[in-house]
């Protein structure tokens, strides 16, 4: 073969593996900001942590969110909701960012998939 | 409330479903901390082969030869037809020792706790409706509708539900679905006749909600992430599990994926096997 084909082909699969290994640590990513709260599940997202800010400074004692299935849950404790969410949402966020790192560090398929 | 995982495994000669069932059970242990039981048909070689430590229940099923005739893919390059007997997954509503039961298949590789807050929720009934190839690079298709013209597709592969007369009639519907599947499975337009436990539920799911999409179940959190069986399992480490899965368009030619800390479900059992072979073997 062409070294130059042989080369690019190289780095065609090496882009390949990165990419997977790119959307699968996105998924895992969705995966953490998923947050248990009284039996509801809700995804942690910036528009969440927006809105129960703003309830926190309008000085509401409680409020109604829907989960993720759509299912009203009222929160009593709104200052306890608002820190837990901004904990997930850092925790995982800072997460993904090291392991996305650590991922572009990676010149071969080898390293991306930590193979031994 | 008493709270568990239930397994059924049905061995057919060429799939060892009671060990990937063991293996299960001990991951579960670990990830989700709740106790687990298992239906068998195979109880004496359960005993004999791996002990009855890691469960709390073991229930006898009656052997039989099954019926369903399947290709189990190890790769795209092989593939063996073997009985596939899936029969009479309803009946674990009353063979459930737990009030709040998380029903698995024994290809679902837990690796993380994420299943834990079932047991929190306040859904009855929850399945996975969401599902993300982890290869990406196929048709996903097949599972968002169970046929190009008809109903949206749950996943039987992880079902949480609580016991209560609803959940009673849902699976009593899903055993008489599997009963009258040749009917079933015309009104609903699927071509093939074999009977898959994934098409009985989500056909019993548009029925109990008025014969339209509704919200009589909830998803489980997450989404369902699966390889096929022409993709193979080649390594685990704790909760990291490495696949080759098949490139799109040339046939036995794969990519290497890494997954961390995420649950998957499995599908080649063949390589899964050899998998935990490994696994038993470093314990």
């Amino acid at each position: 073969m062409d070294e130059r084909l042989e080369k690019a082909l190289d780095f065609s699969n090496y882009m390949l593996t990165l990419n997977n290994q790119k959307r699968l640590l996105a998924e895992k990513y969705q995966e953490d900001l998923i947050y248990f709260h009284n039996g509801s599940q809700f995804t942690i997202t910036r528009e969440l942590i927006t809105f129960v800010s703003a309830m926190l400074t309008a000085d509401q004692d409680e409020i109604v969110i829907t989960d993720d299935n759509n299912i009203p849950c009222m929160i009593t404790n709104i200052e306890e909701f608002y820190s837990e969410i901004i904990n997930n949402y850092t925790s995982a966020s800072n997460d993904y960012y090291t392991k996305y790192l650590d991922l572009k560090k990676n010149r071969s398929v080898e390293k991306l998939v930590d193979y031994e | 409330m008493s709270k568990g995982v239930f397994l059924i495994a049905r061995n057919n000669g060429y799939i060892d479903y009671v060990k990937q069932a063991v293996f299960l059970a001990k991951r579960i242990k670990r990830h989700l901390g709740v106790s687990v039981s298992i239906a068998t048909d195979s109880v004496d070689y359960l005993k004999d082969t791996y002990g009855t430590a890691d469960f709390d229940k073991i229930i006898q099923l009656e052997w039989t030869d099954g019926t369903n005739l399947r290709y189990f893919f190890d790769g795209s390059l092989f593939k063996k037809t073997a009985s596939f007997k899936n029969s009479n997954r309803a009946s674990v509503y009353d063979m459930s020792p737990y009030d709040e039961t998380l029903l698995m298949d024994t290809d679902y590789i837990i690796s993380n706790d994420l299943l834990k807050s079932c047991f929190d929720s306040k859904s009855d009934l929850m399945l996975y409706k969401r599902s993300d190839d982890i290869a990406k690079v196929r048709e996903e298709d097949e599972f968002k509708t169970i046929s190009n013209t008809s109903v949206d597709f749950y996943w039987a592969t992880v079902v949480f539900f609580r016991k209560n007369k609803t959940n009673e009639v849902f699976f009593n519907l899903i055993s008489h679905i599997e009963k009258e599947w040749n009917h079933y499975r015309r009104v609903y337009q699927i071509n093939s006749s074999l009977f898959r436990n994934d098409f009985a539920f989500s056909i019993a799911v548009h029925i109990m909600n008025g014969f339209q999409p509704g919200d009589f179940v909830q998803e489980l959190p997450g989404s369902m992430m699966y390889t096929i069986d022409k993709d193979l399992l080649w390594q685990l480490k704790d909760d990291n599990m490495m696949f080759l899965v098949e490139k799109k368009d040339y046939l036995g030619e794969y990519t290497a994926i890494q997954t961390s800390g995420q649950s998957i479900h499995v599908m080649n059992k063949t390589s899964l096997s050899r998998i935990i072979d490994e696994e038993f073997a470093n314990d």
